[in-house]
């Protein structure tokens, strides 16, 4: 195979590249390098810490510039009136490479400060101001809420007169002294504390006064309706006025005291009634002032912060690489002389001559003559793993990662999976009419992808459209296994000449000598034993299908024998393996096929049970009845293929660990250490036991395509049969009306259930069977993803 | 039995409460912390740790007492996270767990309001596990039957004061008695209610519980040493529970000297080293005063060593309720411990930083 072309056969060959990079340039070249995003750096001092690293200095000042840039945004965001921040995209970049570098940082630095500094000082006293204004404002409610409360009280004042006499208790006498009070204009004799307190703490307030005093107190407290909202934080708290009478200086000391612990406000109130409209006149004019005020420097916020959000996500993303680039510069050494950095770094070897054309355009933009200098170690570490994907790759290639990322140069099983996963899945799923559907959601995903890819999807759709390929390979393929079902939303088409005509009234067809000639002839729709029929023809065809694809996995080792050098593992495990599964498993087909292919109407004899052929094969080797006899001298090539697959065993298990033995005998023989040859055997061992069980369970595994593809089918069935069954040809107004109702039922639940829930239980056992069935028989994994220092993608993640 | 049916109410909550507990600062953490340099040296350290960016959005210069005020919200989140999710009895038991708490902040009141402290800079102060809605009001009161009256009787913890109204008036050392006898009503009350939940929970809380009465009675002891407090009212305070009653209480309360401390806890095999080389202190030279003072913080040092290796043990078993307790307690040392480094680091006090707990 040809490394001259990307593929997805296999990752991408890699190289360990030591860089010399002179200091001053150091980090233009790995900005350069961030921006190709191809390049895996090492850490070369990892018993470093992170404090004691080099760039510590520089990290720590971008992490204040990168705290500034939070502290805007969020300020913007709490900017009642939305202040629309410009897109990336949209702004004049700022450049930090270059001569100019250092200073534009710098700059940078300075201009952050001064906006936190701005922003930080209106903010103050913005805050101070409306801590002024929510004073007179709850000066002005209590002064209110009080005038009403007395007024009230004014107008009772005959009814508690009348009470007076009756009463001898001492609280009662002092409400009555206040009424007198009152009634007469005279000077208040009451004394009463009144201010504002939160809501919530009303009743706790009210009990522990109620305590502390023993009962001795008047309150009375009403709602206030505006809520009180903390300019800083943006939290509303709502508040009560209350005021509270009691007798005494202990009490109303105590009073206050509560009240003020408890967080309450409290106002000087005078008793006479035209103390308080002057106060209140005092109040709602300094009030009026406050607001002006508060209304400018609230214009003069908004007005810095319009001007902060031109450049913030420039500020954003600068800082963003600027970190990024002093931590990846923290990876690297530093030579004895302190004047050039040395870096090592994973690189795809076929993008060594695009990072050299990197390296010196970062040495031209930076305006110094030393370029980095490049070369290529000889390494023994395994370097990691990279695939190259597109956008079309991208989703297959995540799904085999997510089981485990393959070996370095191991035959990948992502680029197989592009065509194998939508098909085993459409085998499960198969129906025209569903596959449609997400054939066309597929699409439109697709179509409208530049837009989609812009915003943000959130995590249910987000992931919908990352496999948007996946979805419209699924499609695209459950309309062909549709097409072989004969099935659309349960019902069949009838494009060619049925093989079967149907007298009138008659239940038993006839055959007419035509052969349908693609998919299930719609004859078999309705039938009484379609169900029958249909399935032992997808059961056989499950293990059909599941046999291939096993021996297509198994095939998958030969490659990774040859390109490790292990050719013996060529006759010790892969020859071994595909004689034990195509000799029991294998031939079960050739079985199927053959009775396919017989037409057992003419046959003399009748058509026998595969599964008794295959049980009976193991438990009475040779005997074979003439009744169920399927070909001629049956016995014999059972006892040979039970045979060839009994040898298979002990071969597999002992020629391999036979050899390793051999070799460590050579070895030591030599001279040298032996190797840990108990590791091998066990290993063997296990290997053996796992693939001769996981032969059997593994076919049988894939019964969950018939399965999958019964229950698809009878669901959807009932569904059209519980709905809209007997009511397609409406002959009346309310036939029409429950046609559309039923019909809008029968869509919603076709999307919902069929297509999305039914879609993930296929999409999940078609993962399973491509994890665990098509896996095992040649993953090798234990690779290490390559993640290398990339801007963009970082950028997308945040 | 009881572990067939524990992971319905509560499994998540202990996988919740183990998983906290892993992101507590090891060894390694800790010497790291201990290498820095200046505080920003000491976030940019912590925000590897579970802590994560928790300083991120404080402006510079850093001071010790944010560190402290930030660490104690991520716990005191912790523990709400923990409370509002539990159900009975473990939200009971979690209440527990806050009066211990609340008597403290209580305490902290009536002392402030005795030396006419600020009440917002006490309410300040005051630990936010253990705030309660009436928790303002107490610096009305001057007398105890008035602070029961008013505020305390609605509180859970009014039957732990009921047995300390006969103190009148208010002054340092009636605070004190009081707060003991508080602390152990509220020791003798939790003892028994996890008993009440049945083994496992009995058996490790008991064991920490115990040691945490053991070390208040011993601490009472020491300090009423040449105090006003007489014999009779030094016995009443200890609580009846731990390893060293009824015995070893008994000896205590007639103790006069650091000696016979150590003579009483002799009797306890764990308890023995705690005073392997304090016992020199008064005796050898002439400034005794002064030793006193080192072995009785050498003392309570081992004494929170003690604790942390109890709170430990809680977490080798499964299926019970002490590992909430542990971890809010080693949550606490661990603030303390952070605090301490931090400080030291602020001081310039190089040598003295490894003088804290570590934990794992």
């Amino acid at each position: 195979m040809s490394d001259e072309y990307p593929s997805l056969l296999r990752s991408e060959r890699m190289s360990l590249v030591q860089l010399f990079v002179p200091t001053e340039v150091a980090h233009d070249t790995v900005h350069e390098l961030g921006e190709l995003g191809d390049v895996q750096f090492k850490d070369l001092n990892p018993s470093v810490n992170p404090f004691q690293r080099s760039f510590v200095g520089e990290i720590r000042r971008i992490d204040d510039m990168s705290r500034r840039t939070r502290f805007f945004s969020s300020q913007i965001d709490k900017e009642k009136d939305v202040v629309p921040v410009r897109a990336l995209y949209d702004c004049p970049p700022v450049i930090t490479v270059g001569p100019r570098a250092a200073q534009t940082v710098d700059e940078l630095d300075t201009a952050l400060a001064q906006y936190e500094v701005k922003l930080t000082k209106l903010n103050e006293s913005y805050a101070t101001l409306s801590e002024r204004a929510r004073e007179l404002t709850e000066a002005r409610y209590v002064l209110r809420e009080t005038a009403v409360f007395f007024d009230k009280a004014q107008g009772q004042t005959s009814n508690i007169r009348s009470s007076f006499d009756d009463s001898a208790t001492p609280l009662l006498t002092s409400h009555d002294d206040r009424e007198g009070g009152y009634s007469t204009g005279s000077s208040f004799d009451l004394e009463f504390v009144a201010g504002t307190i939160e809501r919530s703490r009303v009743p706790t307030f009210e009990r522990v006064l109620w305590r502390v005093l023993r009962g001795n107190l008047y309150m009375n407290h009403t709602d206030i309706a505006e809520p009180f909202v903390d300019p800083s934080s943006g939290d509303e708290t709502r508040k009560n006025v209350f005021i509270i009478f009691a007798h005494g200086d202990v009490l109303l000391a105590k009073i206050r005291k509560v009240a003020e612990s408890m967080g309450a406000t409290i106002f000087p109130i005078d008793a006479n009634a035209d103390k308080r409209a002057d106060a209140l006149r005092e109040v709602e004019t300094r009030l009026e002032d406050l607001q002006t005020v508060l209304y400018n420097t609230g214009v003069s916020r908004r007005s810095e912060l319009v001007r902060v959000r031109e450049s913030l996500r420039v500020w954003e993303d600068v800082v963003k690489k600027e970190k990024m680039i002093y931590e990846t510069l923290n990876l690297f050494n530093y030579d004895v002389r302190r004047k050039t950095l040395i870096a090592e770094a994973w690189v795809p070897t076929r993008d060594l001559t695009k990072i050299q054309l990197a390296l010196r355009h970062a040495t031209e933009e930076s305006g110094t003559s030393v370029p980095p200098i490049l070369h290529e170690l000889q390494t023994s570490k395994t370097p990691p793993t990279f695939h190259r994907t597109n956008k079309f790759t991208e989703g297959f290639q995540a799904i085999m990662d997510s089981y485990g990322v393959s070996a370095y140069q191991e035959i990948n099983p992502g680029l197989f999976a592009v065509v194998t996963f939508p098909f085993l899945f459409a085998v499960m799923f198969g129906d025209i009419g569903h596959g449609f559907i997400i054939l066309f959601a597929a699409l439109y995903m697709i179509l409208r992808e530049k837009t989609l890819a812009k915003q943000d999807n959130g995590e249910i759709i987000g992931q919908y459209f990352f496999g948007r390929y996946i979805i419209l390979l699924m499609g695209a393929f459950s309309v062909y296994t549709g097409f072989l079902y004969n099935d659309i939303f349960s019902k069949t088409l009838h494009l060619f000449h049925s093989g079967w005509t149907f007298a009138d009234n008659e239940t038993k067809g006839t055959y007419n000598g035509n052969t349908y000639p693609f998919g299930l002839d719609p004859g078999w729709h309705g039938a009484t034993n379609a169900l029958v029929f249909t399935n032992s023809y997808k059961m056989k065809m499950s293990i059909v299908l599941g046999v291939i694809h096993m021996t297509f996995a198994l095939c998958l080792q030969v490659p990774n024998h040859i390109r490790f050098k292990r050719k013996s593992d060529l006759y010790t495990n892969f020859i071994p393996q595909m004689l034990f599964l195509q000799s029991i498993f294998g031939y079960l087909v050739l079985c199927i096929l053959y009775k396919w292919t017989v037409d057992w109407s003419t046959s003399p004899v009748s058509p026998p049970s595969l599964l008794n052929m295959l049980i009976s094969m193991f438990l009475e080797p040779g005997k074979v009845d003439p009744e169920k006899q399927l070909y001629k001298g049956q016995g014999f090539v059972q006892v040979v293929l039970l045979g060839i697959a009994g040898v298979c065993v002990p071969w597999l298990l002992i020629t391999k660990p036979y050899l390793a033995w051999r070799e460590t005998r050579k070895t030591t023989a030599q001279g040298y250490e032996a190797h840990d040859f108990g590791d091998i055997v066990i290993h063997q061992v296990i290997h053996t036991i796992e693939f001769c069980l996981g032969c059997i369970s593994h076919t049988a595994s894939y019964l969950r395509l018939w399965a999958l593809s019964l229950a698809h089918a009878q669901l959807s069935e009932v569904l059209w049969d519980m709905t809209l069954d007997g009511r397609t040809d409406p002959k009346s107004v309310a036939g029409w009306v429950g046609l559309v109702i039923m019909g809008t039922m029968w869509f919603s639940l076709t999307v919902g259930i069929l297509c999305v829930m039914e879609g993930l239980s296929a999409f999940l056992h078609a993962l399973r069977l491509h994890w665990v069935e098509g896996n095992s028989k040649h993953f090798e994994g234990g690779g290490h993803q390559f993640a290398p220092l990339d801007f963009a993608s970082e950028g997308k993640e945040a | 039995m009881e572990a067939l049916f524990f992971n319905i109410d509560n499994g998540f909550m202990e996988g919740v409460v183990r998983g906290y507990k892993s992101g507590i600062l090891t060894q390694n953490q800790y010497a790291n912390l201990a290498q820095c340099e200046t505080l920003e040296d000491f976030r940019t350290q912590l925000s590897a740790t579970d802590y994560g960016g928790f300083l991120a959005n404080e402006p510079l210069p850093l001071s010790t007492s944010t560190i402290q005020d930030k660490a104690t919200q991520i716990l005191v989140d912790q523990f709400n996270y923990l409370r509002s999710n539990a159900v009975e009895p473990l939200n009971k038991f979690l209440e527990y767990i806050t009066y211990s708490y609340m008597i403290d902040n209580i305490i902290l009141l009536i002392t402030g309001t005795l030396h006419e402290r600020d009440t917002h800079e006490l309410l300040e102060r005051c630990h936010p596990l253990g705030v309660f809605d009436s928790m303002p009001a107490l610096c009305v009161a001057t007398t105890v039957e008035e602070l029961y009256q008013s505020v305390l009787v609605e509180t859970p913890l009014a039957p732990y004061f009921r047995d300390c109204l006969s103190a009148n008036d208010l002054d340092d050392l009636n605070i004190e008695i009081i707060r003991n006898t508080v602390y152990k009503a509220y020791l003798e009350d939790f003892y028994h209610f996890c008993t009440s939940l049945g083994q496992p929970t009995t058996d490790v809380m008991q064991r920490i519980l115990a040691f945490e009465a053991d070390r208040r009675t011993v601490n009472i002891t020491i300090n009423s040493f040449n105090t006003e407090l007489s014999k009779e009212q030094r016995a009443k305070l200890f609580p009846t529970i731990g390893r060293l009653w009824p015995e070893g209480n008994n000896q205590l309360a007639k103790a006069d000297e650091i000696d016979q401390v150590r003579a009483a806890c002799e009797n306890v095999s764990e308890y023995r080293t705690f005073f392997t080389d304090v016992q020199s202190g008064g005796h050898t030279n002439g400034n005794g005063n002064l030793d006193e003072l080192a072995a009785a913080t050498q003392l309570e040092d081992r004494f929170f060593r003690m604790e942390v290796f109890l709170n430990k043990q809680a977490f080798l078993q499964q299926f019970q309720y002490g590992v909430f307790f542990s971890y809010i307690k080693l949550k606490e040392q661990e603030i303390r411990n952070i605090t301490w480094i931090a400080e030291c680091i602020a001081q310039d006090a190089k040598d003295r930083i490894q003088d804290f707990i570590p934990i794992f």
